[in-house]
């Protein structure tokens, strides 16, 4: 190698050492934040989000790292082992967070908390989810929880009411398997060319099952979570009643996982395949930018109206050299201020009680997402949610639920009870060994 | 490495000088090979093995667990099930993905004009990202709109669910398996067939044997280096079968696609139990290491090298 080239590279590794030694000088701390791409759109509100904290705190640099959504907890775990874990991240509620917790790997955050945020300011679920044991390690954004989309134009042609969007006027289970009954068309080759109902099977634990159990006075679990108790009879009758839809009332199609149908839940209700759906409350923004006319209800009850929400928590990391900074970016994550965007465009639900007040409101409810009426939605997401069980066992059970459960809805001839029997049986022993 | 004649010489004159120079070069180029071999293929299995004696969340300190990790893989009636899948799958997409590729071959190999065009359509599957083709599939797939039941519909027949059904969703992931891999088996058949010199076919045509038995009796023999090779690629890669499963089915209706390295990653990264996952591991290592031992055993019996 000749001199001068030496010389270069000298001068380049000695300016890089500089600039590091000048920022870290300087006090600007980088705080690295992961988070998963949940829509385009998500993503790019955290990015305004992180912008609007940076221009608020000059001296607080974020990074922000997004990964798939299915490799996203994989991928802190190595992260961590490896030394290397973010600062910030999302957490999911069910059940990373709280597995997270029991580990000891996430910064307690309760003193700074209570010193700044109150507890009461959040809807019911929301502090249920994010205290365990009395202390905070994780604080949500927002809420989503299990509704009835519809397509009204369906529900115009055949003469029907739309699904009640207040709770008091919730169906009861019969008027909604009525209701989809007749919203379920043949032609005259005896072919179906619209179904009135949809999602039921597509996510037990948030739309369909967990709601409807509970809903007919049924539990999933005891209270420490140490025993299942889906084969009661409240549950059983539960399952069978949504197996029927399909198998006695015809008023449901096949194609049952959602992630694995070419066609989306969203399209098939955009082209009348389906009337109404059973999804989460953030179809809400996919839905809003299709072009037909939609409503959402409550969900059918059996005894008493309820839904069940979740959603994800934004947790720092005990292994953050920035445990101040890393507070207060998590404290920002959680504001009004950096929801509001993604309220607005009907992804998230608010979780702070200010924003279900009727001045409140007016901030959120956005005519050309929110469809009318919707403050009967606002309503239910405020005082009629559970939190999701999903969210106090380990994930190999809740695969046990789902897995169990599709034999339900793959095979018509599929007694309910001997499987609701067997998912108990090994989803105990499993309950067992933690 | 050294090449045999060298390594002889090397023997006799017992390393110095030039030689000894080139042995030392030889290994330098070698070593950024020998040292990811030894770092991300050797270290990482053999820590798996160790792990695999062990209780560990990744989290917090493992604990001993001596062979427990392995008598609770047999009591586990999931693993048997995946296992099960796991064979299934095997045993579907190998025979059938080699005896298409060999048909393919020999057909592509006739039509020597036109070869290189459809020798590139048919390894374009094999370059597509899974993801893709996943999506396209599951359109194809789709029992109540897609595409398949909507041909299937012309012929008459009432097309099956696919992957929403215990039962079919496993020959489903079999096809795009097979469809995805064709590709890259008929590339290495015909060079295979385009090894196999003339002048057999030629006495063979003057003897008058016939078109199927000159495939049978030509052919098939001096192919059978290339079919053993892509045997035991085949079976390898699908013992090791996830990105489908991943993408299309994540082992879904009720785990009827659920294979071993699908349940294996649950285990590790989704259920805390990376030393389970890890004896879990070193089992599939064991079985394919078997499988494939057995395979070289059987070769001497119908494997003919050179010419």
């Amino acid at each position: 190698m000749k001199r001068p080239k030496r010389g270069i590279m000298f001068t380049v590794v000695l300016m890089i050492v500089l600039v590091c030694f000048v920022s870290t000088a300087i006090g600007k701390v980088t705080l690295n934040f992961q988070g998963w791409e949940a829509s385009p759109l998500e993503t790019e509100s955290v990015r305004k989000g992180i912008a609007l904290f940076e221009s608020r705190n000059p001296d607080i640099k974020v990074e922000y790292i997004p990964t798939p959504w299915s490799e996203h907890h994989s991928k802190l775990l190595i992260l961590y082992a490896g030394n290397a874990a973010p600062d910030v991240a999302f957490v999911a509620a069910e059940p990373f967070y709280r597995e997270f917790v029991k580990r000891g790997v996430l910064l307690d955050i309760t003193e700074q908390f209570y010193e700044e945020l109150k507890l009461e300011d959040f809807i019911p679920i929301d502090r249920k989810k994010m205290v365990v044991n009395g202390k905070i390690y994780g604080i949500s954004s927002c809420v989503v929880a299990g509704v009835l989309f519809s397509n009204t134009n369906l529900y115009d042609e055949a003469g029907l009411d739309y699904p009640p969007r207040n709770v008091n006027e919730a169906w009861k289970w019969d008027e909604f398997i009525s209701a989809a009954e007749k919203l379920t068309l043949t032609d005259t080759s005896g072919k179906v060319t619209q179904y009135g109902s949809y999602g039921l099977e597509a996510w037990f634990g948030l739309h369909s099952g967990h709601p409807l159990i509970m809903s007919n006075g049924g539990r999933l679990f005891n209270d420490d979570y140490t025993k299942c108790l889906m084969d009661q009879p409240a549950a059983v009758e539960v399952v069978q009643k949504m197996a029927d839809v399909k198998r006695i009332h015809k008023a449901s199609p096949d194609a049952f996982i959602l992630q694995n149908i070419g066609m989306n839940a969203a399209q098939m209700l955009e082209t009348g395949r389906i009337a109404t759906l059973f999804d989460g409350s953030w179809s809400l923004q996919l839905l809003a930018t299709l072009d037909f006319p939609i409503q959402v209800g409550v969900l059918p009850m059996f005894k008493r109206p309820v839904s069940v929400g979740t959603a994800h928590v934004h947790s720092a990391f005990k292994t953050t050299k920035y445990p101040e900074e890393a507070w207060k970016f998590v404290k920002f994550l959680s504001s009004e201020e950096y929801q509001i965007d993604l309220i607005r465009a009907g992804l998230w639900m608010p979780n702070r009680l200010s924003l279900y007040t009727p001045q409140g409101m007016e901030r959120w409810l956005n005519p050309e997402v929110y469809p009318e009426g919707y403050e009967g939605i606002a309503e239910y997401f405020r005082d009629y949610l559970e939190l999701i069980p999903y969210c106090f066992i380990p994930q190999e059970v809740q695969d046990i639920i789902e897995e169990e459960t599709q034999l339900i809805w793959t095979d018509e001839k599929q007694a309910v009870e001997p499987v609701m029997k067997r998912l108990v049986e090994r989803v105990n022993a499993v309950l067992a060994e933690q | 490495m050294v090449t045999r004649p060298l390594r002889r010489k090397l023997k006799k004159r017992k390393v110095k000088g030039i030689a000894y120079n080139e042995v030392l070069w030889g290994y330098l180029f070698l070593l950024p090979n020998i040292v990811g071999v030894f770092s991300f293929i050797f270290f990482p299995l053999v820590i798996a093995l160790g792990l695999s004696f062990f209780k560990w969340d990744i989290l917090t300190p493992s604990v001993f667990f001596g062979l427990k990790n392995y008598i609770k893989i047999f009591q586990d009636i999931t693993f048997l099930k995946v296992f099960r899948n796991t064979i299934y799958y095997v045993a579907g997409t190998v025979p059938l993905g080699i005896f298409i590729a060999l048909i393919f071959a020999v057909a592509l190999n006739r039509a020597s004009r036109l070869i290189k065009l459809y020798r590139a359509i048919y390894f374009l599957p094999v370059v597509c990202s899974m993801i893709a083709v996943a999506i396209v599939w599951q359109w194809i797939y789709n029992p109540e709109f897609g595409f398949l039941n909507f041909v299937l519909s012309f012929i008459g027949i009432k097309g099956p669910k696919w992957l929403s059904s215990t039962q079919w969703a496993m020959p489903a992931l079999i096809i795009v398996s097979i469809w995805k891999g064709l590709g890259f088996n008929i590339v290495i058949f015909l060079a295979g067939l385009q090894g196999i010199p003339d002048v057999y076919y030629e006495a063979a045509r003057i003897d008058g044997a016939s078109a199927w038995n000159q495939f049978w009796r030509i052919t098939l023999p001096l192919l059978s280096s290339t079919t053993f090779f892509i045997t035991v690629i085949s079976v390898i890669s699908s013992f090791q079968i996830f990105d489908q499963v991943f993408i299309m089915t994540d082992g879904g209706p009720a785990r009827s696609t659920s294979v071993i390295v699908h349940y294996l990653y649950q285990n590790a990264f989704l259920y805390f139990k990376m030393g389970y996952a890890s004896a879990m591991g070193c089992i599939l290592f064991a079985a394919i290491l078997s499988v494939t031992l057995i395979q070289v055993w059987r070769a001497k019996t119908w494997v003919h090298y050179g010419i």
